[in-house]
């Protein structure tokens, strides 16, 4: 556009760049749109794929370690949540959720020999043994997945435990104790807010040691 | 591992729960296990000999977890080094503990393992001498805590191993070895 002396080739070019302003965030909107867009195509496109792949994706371990990666890539965390889409999909919460009592239990059964620290290895080879016939293979992979999984801290306050189960404090007191006497659990009356914590010896050495691989 | 100068701390240090009283009993009882050594252990190496309740005793607290021992767990561990004979109250009050990293008659065999060592079978010398003479530099005897070294040698005096007699005032408490 040729430039024009005096006011008119002013205006014309207040107008130009308006007119370039406009565009610019026209083209700045459907890029955001056609990525928005994208990632639903994506996200319904992983749902179908978990639909069909289900089996594969409850009984492989290779495979579901792929899967998680795909879900990681667009922001996805089936494990997020014991309720929802991929809960129910795939029961997948529950998988990792028993895995990780397994897990304690399997840690607490072996303290006497380890002192309550077990590498994860071994830790995989017992679990695989326990869970021989039809619950499909685990992998490391899913091991790590299902300790970071529990509880990162190592220890719950009752509060806690009564938001986290919709409990009454009454109740939410009892399990604790329980816990307690069957030695799985130990008390801690220190912190400054003065509330007790509940700590799990067994989850703490867990996490620790697998922090240092 | 965390470290408090030279003495490398255990990993239980660093657990909050341990400085709660545990109260389930196998809970407590290794609980107990667990700062009974340490307490002994760091005393060894520290060469501390008394340990007063009320004061700042490093192994009473760790910052690094914001937590610290109460009165009544630092009383039961104490106590529990005292029904062991590893440790006896000084005071009716239990304020103040003394702590027998080495129990009274290991301090008397290292009392003689001293003495021939040093040619001192026949001699003299004053209580502060085997405690912080030049012979002792190098030796466990170094710095002992008096209270201790005295029973210690009251204890081979009754086996007939040497004579304490008292010089002009308390300090110059003589012994004569006779081995």
């Amino acid at each position: 556009m040729r430039r024009r002396p005096g006011i008119g080739g002013l205006q014309n070019a207040a107008t130009a760049r308006d007119q370039y302003r406009l565009l610019g965030e026209n083209v700045a909107k459907i890029r955001t749109d056609l990525m928005k867009e994208q990632l639903a195509t994506f996200r319904s496109q992983l749902e179908e794929f978990a639909r069909k792949h289900k089996n594969d994706i409850r009984k492989n371990p290779a495979f579901r370690s792929q899967f998680h990666e795909m879900c990681a890539k667009v922001g996805v965390d089936p494990l997020a949540s014991n309720k929802g889409f991929w809960a129910e999909l795939l029961g997948i919460g529950d998988f990792y959720y028993e895995l990780g009592v397994q897990i304690v239990d399997i840690c607490l059964a072996t303290r006497p020999h380890n002192g309550g620290l077990i590498n994860l290895q071994e830790l995989c080879n017992v679990l695989r043994q326990r869970r021989k016939s039809d619950r499909g293979a685990v992998s490391e992979d899913d091991c790590l997945r299902a300790i970071s999984k529990l509880k990162a801290q190592g220890f719950v306050t009752v509060d806690e435990v009564e938001r986290q189960f919709s409990w009454t404090s009454g109740r939410a007191i009892d399990a604790l104790d329980t816990l307690l006497d069957e030695g799985l659990a130990m008390i801690d009356d220190g912190h400054r807010d003065g509330r007790r914590r509940y700590w799990f010896p067994c989850v703490s050495s867990i996490a620790t040691s697998v922090a240092d691989i | 591992m965390q470290k408090l100068g030279d003495f490398k701390l255990p990993h239980f240090f660093n657990y909050p729960p341990y400085f709660t009283l545990q109260p389930v009993r196998d809970t407590r009882n290794k609980q107990v296990q667990l700062w009974k050594e340490l307490i002994l252990d760091y005393c060894r190496t520290q060469k501390i000999f008394v340990v007063g309740l009320e004061e700042d005793f490093p192994l009473f607290s760790n910052p690094v977890v914001e937590r610290s021992l109460s009165h009544e767990a630092r009383e039961a561990f104490l106590s529990a080094l005292v029904s062991e004979g590893r440790a006896e109250w000084l005071d009716k009050g239990h304020r103040k503990c003394l702590i027998l990293w080495h129990r009274i008659q290991e301090w008397a065999d290292i009392i003689l393992s001293f003495v021939k060592d040093n040619g001192l079978e026949d001699s003299v010398m004053t209580v502060e001498e085997i405690r912080s003479g030049t012979e002792s530099r190098g030796t466990e005897l170094h710095g002992i805590d008096r209270t201790i070294l005295i029973r210690a040698l009251r204890l081979l005096e009754q086996k007939g191993k040497l004579a304490i007699f008292k010089g002009t005032s308390t300090d110059d408490e003589g012994v004569k070895f006779s081995l």
